[in-house]
């Protein structure tokens, strides 16, 4: 399991460590079932806290990404990733749907905004 | 038991200093760092603690135990490390051990040993040749090889260069893989605990401002910058201390939705460091 | 508490090699028996308050899982036997220089010794550090030449009481006298260990 954390970045550390697990996970990197490492060693892999990684995990359980069994260690939930992708594209469909309505706004075309679009994403 | 150290209103009184009302408990598992300038009362507060020092009034009590009924079971149970060298100066490390081993009943050669080959240290040397971080990890061999629930430390890094200073922060980080160990110490060197530190206790004058995990102190308190103008009376009320200068303010705040509120986008909003937090706060507490 | 005393054995490793140069000298000096066997049974006892005057070392004991009780109680059982081992060994060598000494030499040797941790035990824990060395070498000479004359002048004004001292049949003196330098030994005990459990380090 790879995780990088910023000290930098605005985002807290325990978010960097939830944000980078889950992505892994819905990535298919992390199968369902896998042990991730107990949060005292990833403390200290990765010279954080071990209240740091207490929190990231109580947050993943929380949101159903990964379970906890006493004297076992933490697992990757099983996960619904139909409804997980379905959940993600009415998310899309709505930020569009703002994109959208700015663009009329300012009288930018669908052509213009197509090619907005495509660069971006190429980047 | 979740509090492996706990202090009830514990009031010490010096000629002219004195520690009062302090309540704190150290949670079981964790690290907690202990901070406050020099002179604040760290020394003190751990002397208790230690049972180094009687409080005039209030109670100590460790894994849940009173020193007066069970001080040899409390200490059997502690690895203590100290500022300075407490171990007789023309002694080598042998003879040391020779003394402190048999005070304890789970005293275990080889983890001491092992200690002792990784921090490379002579047996058979007076610890007075020693040098600052040598001294200090001969006391961290000794305090650790004992199998000790509790490392108790009176600013372990102070004097120590800073690649030692991140090696005995490993070191911790590893002795934490432990669940049942838990770790108190002091320091002032802030930047010690950004790494390793679940609990931030600070002491100022003799006072504890607070104790909290990290993430409360980093939701509770931040820094605010903007422009001169914005200050008025009722403003500033959301700040424990203001530094003004021409170019514009900077201040403490410990009530980061208010000033939200108040000053929106007018301002910047950053995350404060202990550092900012002692500083802001040594300079005015008119309501902490 | 036996590691306790047995710390001054570690701790004095190298002194203890002057320790038998030094009995040799007063032996050879024809000093009293009774002073050798004094000087002999001091020897562990005092330079072990040289260490323990310093506050590092209060801290480490005081941290390590004993009580101040038990500290004490090794000081005080400590120099007891300490002084049998120092008389043993100076025994043996006055034995193999041929001098001849008494069971009273050892008896008067034991008893100044004993009273004089009596007085200077207690004083370790009130003074500050430092002042110790001077304190004991000041009340070690002022007891070896005032000693005497008190005695002698006490003996002379007070006749009743050595009237009273001369007419005991010799082992109601010798038990007295050693029950009396035990209560000394012990109240100086209980006081000491009082001292040091209000101490701050």
């Amino acid at each position: 399991m790879q995780i990088i954390i910023s000290n930098s970045s605005k985002e807290p550390i325990y978010e960097q460590i939830t944000n980078q697990i889950k992505s892994s996970i819905l990535a298919g990197e992390l199968q369902e079932g896998t042990a991730i490492p107990s949060m005292r060693n990833l403390a200290k892999d990765l010279q954080i806290s071990v209240i740091t990684t207490k929190r990231a995990y109580e947050e993943l359980e929380k949101a159903g990404f990964i379970y906890s069994i006493v004297g076992k260690g933490s697992f990757v939930a099983e996960q619904n990733l139909e409804v997980i992708r379905e959940k993600k594209l009415k998310v899309i469909e709505e930020q569009l749907g703002a994109v959208i309505s700015n663009s009329r706004e300012i009288g930018l075309s669908l052509d213009e905004l197509q090619q907005l679009l495509k660069i971006l994403y190429e980047e | 038991m979740e509090n492996v150290v706990e202090l009830k209103n514990v009031t010490k009184k010096f000629k002219g200093f004195s520690v009062e009302n302090i309540d704190l408990q150290v949670k079981q598992g964790f690290v907690t760092g202990f901070i406050g300038a020099n002179g604040a009362g760290k020394s003190t507060t751990i002397k208790m603690m230690m049972n180094l020092l009687k409080p005039d009034a209030g109670e100590v009590k460790l894994f849940g135990l009173d020193y007066k009924t069970h001080e040899k079971a409390i200490k059997e149970r502690i690895g203590f490390v100290y500022d300075g060298n407490v171990f007789f100066e023309g002694l080598n490390l042998k003879d040391i051990k020779r003394i402190v081993a048999p005070a304890y009943k789970h005293w275990d050669d080889k983890i001491f040993l092992k200690y002792v080959e990784q921090f490379e240290l002579p047996l058979n040397k007076a610890i007075k040749t020693f040098s600052k971080g040598m001294q200090m990890k001969a006391s961290l061999a000794i305090a650790l090889s004992h199998h000790a629930e509790l490392i108790i430390m009176d600013e372990p890094t102070a004097g120590l260069d800073p690649i030692f200073r991140r090696e005995l922060l490993v070191l911790l980080q590893e002795l934490m893989l432990d669940g049942n160990r838990t770790i108190f110490f002091s320091t002032h060197i802030t930047t010690d605990l950004d790494r390793i530190a679940d609990y931030i206790a600070l002491i100022q004058r003799g006072q504890l401002v607070f104790n909290k995990s990290i993430h409360e102190v980093a939701e509770s308190y931040a820094l605010v910058k903007g422009g001169m103008d914005l200050l008025d009376r009722d403003t500033e009320k959301d700040f424990v201390h203001i530094h003004r200068a021409s170019t514009g303010f900077e201040a403490l705040t410990d009530n980061i939705n208010a000033v939200k509120n108040t000053f929106g986008d007018k301002v910047v909003i950053e995350r404060a460091s202990l550092e900012d937090i002692m500083y802001y706060l040594k300079g005015g507490m008119h309501h902490v | 508490m036996f590691n306790l005393i047995r710390r001054d054995i570690i701790l004095q490793k190298r002194q203890l090699f002057i320790f038998i140069p030094f009995i040799l000298f007063f032996i050879f000096m024809d000093a009293h028996p009774a002073l050798t066997f004094l000087i002999a049974s001091i020897f562990i006892p005092f330079n072990t308050y040289a260490y323990d005057e310093k506050t590092e070392t209060n801290i480490l004991l005081n941290s390590l899982p004993y009580t101040r009780t038990e500290i004490i109680a090794s000081r005080y059982l400590g120099a007891i036997v300490y002084m049998v081992l120092a008389i043993g060994v100076t025994s043996l060598a006055l034995f193999a220089f041929n001098k001849t000494f008494t069971m009273n030499d050892i008896a008067i040797g034991s008893s100044l010794f004993l009273l004089f941790a009596s007085i200077t035990f207690p004083l370790f824990y009130i003074l500050k550090p430092g002042y110790i060395t001077m304190v004991v070498i000041i009340s070690f000479l002022v007891l070896a030449s005032v000693g005497p004359a008190i005695v002698l002048f006490l003996a002379d004004r007070l006749t009743a009481i050595t009237d009273f001292i001369v007419n005991l049949s010799v082992p109601t003196l010798y038990t007295g006298a050693t029950i009396a330098i035990i209560i000394v030994y012990v109240i100086s005990w209980g006081i000491t260990t009082a001292i040091y459990q209000r101490k701050a380090f």
